[in-house]
């Protein structure tokens, strides 16, 4: 049977091509089964996952259990705020403590780039990275494509634009690396103040005008701006950011073809995207929200087959 | 201590004997006699080494060491000895400990508390106030008890008008100023250069400018004010031609470069080590070749190890949370001769010492045996053992280096590796 060439999933930057068309392909087999009756398959049964979020998540971490238990692994959930970090505790120590508890796999989300990294080289259990700082976010990537995927056919020789704050986003990372192993060519899209100096080393390109990106794409994915990660003003108010980066019905409407429209979410309507996008039929943001639970599910039994 | 090191070849452009192999007799510390060929005599250590090189003494002008208050780190006793061993005679110590050494009675402790080693340590004091960069601390009260130079370590002035007091007020006494080369809005909560790699690993980045636009500032006051400066540890290109620029005008300036700034580029950090998070940040590519440019053309008179001792708590830890530095000492000749010449080496590890202490040092009958032994040969990969200091942090682990440190001979004292 094929495997995945990692033991970790850390970020899409260690993967491959085949790893992706491995979990794609068992991703589609989950997804059949979320959508019978009887929605759970036994497959890890012997398996004790830890769902360790160092920071809010409201969405991935519901995703991520869902995941798990409709695979039938045992989940235990830990969450910063209620535990001892906040005494001084060290992340390998509150780990390693979990760990003497039998856990064979961790799930983290963790506020600092590299968290997942740095945690795979000093313990033993199986890790999958559900976002570590402005690093990477790999499932969420993979959903994204697995999405596009679904909905375009192929995700090879699509145009892609990412639209917003790349500067704080994992999304944006994740997906850049993700979308450049698959064909597809990508652009990021913002105001330059959120778009790194040196994302062009990435194999993208920038474009500064939204409706040109727009003209030129089959799929938008527009970004939550992240105020909680900035340290200044990036922009002077919302209000002038949606002016110039916010997609309303009128600018899709304008376009001389029907382009797809994707958000991880959570969505500032109004700021981003208008209610309206959001819920029309250009927009597959809850099909991704479906997705990622298939997704999740062919990450974890993928990795686990590599424990057992 | 009487001694008479064999067969060793000078490396002293000051000396009449550089370049020839020569003994050298030392009589209760004093270099006595300089010879091709000298008996030993009763009562005297023989001193002989494979391919044995002598150089005046080594200066490190920027080490840090944690005593008094983060013992934990290291201590004023073993940060003497590794110093010693790594080949350094005297080293310029940070007043990043705690208190912070911003009077003249912590300067004092630090005297005392190093006196009688054989590697001598000379306290930079704090150039402000608790380092807080608001008033100047009492400079001339310190450097009657000993303190060399002022600086806030890797705090930057960021009050322009208290860096142009104090090159103002520290000309009374000849006072030397050291003003860390960094803009802080500028660098933000930058953590490692901004870059390629930056983006690659998604770290905050630290502009090249946020320390190009201080050295400019810098600059820009030292020409007016006059007074001596010292830039510490640069990183950029942009730093160096600024200084090249300055030095063209004639200004007092002196600048130096950590050893690890000059042997690694940020491609390091793809895997978050955290004995890579320095400060500055390992540069890209461009930027290191500009600094090797540099310690070549004169234009970096020093080169310093910035060695920075921190205990695995402060390491062992995600990569946002660990503390910045590593420790360098141990591997800084090793590494300074995979990227010049072994003369080369030797000057721009000796230069300090009349910058910061100003004495200078030779190697001629007379004066005070203060001595590196070293040899140019072979190649090694550094590793947990080479490492003396009591904090492990070294980001030169696995390192392939060249030459070798026998020890030194100085304060009437002899220091050898085993």
């Amino acid at each position: 049977m094929a495997e995945l060439s990692v033991n970790h999933l850390l970020g899409i930057k260690y993967i491959t091509a085949a790893d992706i068309d491995l979990i794609f392909k068992t991703a589609d087999h989950f997804k059949e089964v979320i959508n019978r009756p009887i929605k759970k398959v036994p497959s890890l049964r012997d398996i004790t996952i830890a769902n360790l979020f160092f920071e809010n998540s409201t969405r991935t971490k519901l995703s991520f259990e869902l995941a798990e238990k409709r695979l039938s692994a045992d989940v235990i959930n830990f969450s910063a705020a209620a535990s001892s970090v906040k005494k001084g505790e060290t992340l390998i120590d509150t780990v390693n403590n979990i760990l003497s508890m039998k856990v064979d796999m961790v799930v983290m989300r963790h506020p600092n780039p590299g968290a997942g990294v740095f945690l795979s080289k000093h313990i033993k259990a199986s890790i999958v990275n559900a976002g570590d700082g402005a690093h990477e976010h790999p499932t969420q990537a993979l959903l994204d494509s697995y999405s596009i995927r679904e909905r375009l056919g192929e995700v090879a020789g699509k145009n892609v634009v990412i639209v917003g704050d790349i500067l704080h986003s994992r999304v944006a990372l994740s997906n850049i690396y993700a979308l450049k192993l698959q064909g597809a060519n990508v652009k990021v899209c913002g105001p330059k103040t959120l778009i790194p100096k040196y994302i062009e080393s990435l194999g993208v390109e920038v474009e500064l005008d939204l409706r040109k990106a727009l003209e030129w794409c089959d799929v938008a994915n527009m970004l939550r701006v992240q105020n909680e990660r900035m340290d200044i003003s990036y922009f002077p108010s919302t209000r002038e950011y949606t002016q110039q980066y916010g997609v309303n019905k009128e600018i899709l409407e304008s376009l001389d073809k029907e382009i797809v429209i994707m958000h991880p979410g959570p969505i500032n309507r109004g700021v981003e995207i208008t209610s309206d996008v959001a819920d029309s039929g250009q927009a597959i943001i809850l099909d991704q929200v479906q997705n990622g639970v298939a997704v999740r599910m062919a990450v974890i039994y993928l990795l686990a087959s590599k424990i057992q | 201590m009487n001694a008479l090191i064999k067969a060793a070849t000078v490396i002293d452009s000051k000396s009449p004997h550089n370049g020839n192999v020569v003994d050298i007799r030392i009589k209760d510390g004093i270099i006595t006699e300089i010879a091709s060929t000298l008996t030993p005599s009763k009562n005297e250590k023989t001193i002989t080494f494979d391919d044995l090189k002598v150089s005046s003494g080594w200066f490190d002008t920027s080490v840090s060491i944690g005593e008094p208050g983060y013992e934990e780190r290291e201590t004023i006793k073993n940060g003497l000895k590794v110093a010693a061993l790594s080949g350094f005679t005297g080293i310029a110590v940070n007043p990043n400990t705690n208190p912070i050494i911003d009077t003249s009675a912590d300067v004092a402790f630090m005297m005392h508390k190093s006196a009688g080693n054989a590697t001598e340590l000379f306290p930079i004091g704090a150039l402000s106030r608790n380092s807080e960069s608001v008033d100047l601390a009492e400079l001339y009260d310190m450097q009657q008890s000993g303190a060399v130079a002022f600086g806030d370590y890797q705090k930057p002035v960021s009050n322009p008008n208290l860096l142009k007091i104090a090159l103002q007020y520290t000309q009374g006494f000849d006072g030397l100023v050291l003003s860390f080369p960094q803009e802080n809005d500028i660098a933000g909560k930058g953590q490692v250069n901004e870059g390629v790699m930056s983006t690659r690993i998604g770290l905050k980045g630290k502009p090249a400018i946020a320390e190009s636009l201080q050295v400019a500032r810098d600059l820009h006051i030292l020409e007016y004010t006059g007074g001596k400066l010292h830039i510490p540890t640069i990183s950029t290109k942009a730093s160096v031609h600024l200084i090249a620029d300055a030095k063209a005008k004639g200004l007092d300036v002196t600048s130096s470069a950590a050893i690890h700034n000059l042997f690694f580029t940020d491609d390091v950090l793809e895997d978050f080590n955290t004995n890579y998070k320095v400060t500055p940040p390992l540069r890209n590519q461009d930027d290191v070749e500009a600094l090797i440019q540099g310690i070549k053309t004169g234009v970096i008179d020093f080169v310093t190890s910035d060695h920075n001792p921190l205990d695995v708590e402060r390491k062992h830890v995600e990569f946002d949370n660990a503390t910045y530095g590593t420790i360098s000492q141990e591997a800084t000749f090793g590494a300074l001769l995979t990227l010049v010449s072994e003369k080369k080496a030797v000057k721009l590890l000796t230069q300090g010492r009349a910058r910061f202490t100003n004495k200078e040092q030779s190697i001629v009958e007379g004066a005070n045996a203060n001595l590196t032994l070293f040899s140019i040969k072979g190649s090694y990969t550094f590793s947990e053992s080479d490492i003396k200091s009591k904090s492990k942090n070294a980001a030169f682990l696995g390192a392939k280096l060249k030459g070798k440190v026998y020890g030194i001979v100085n304060n009437n004292q002899i220091i050898l590796n085993d």
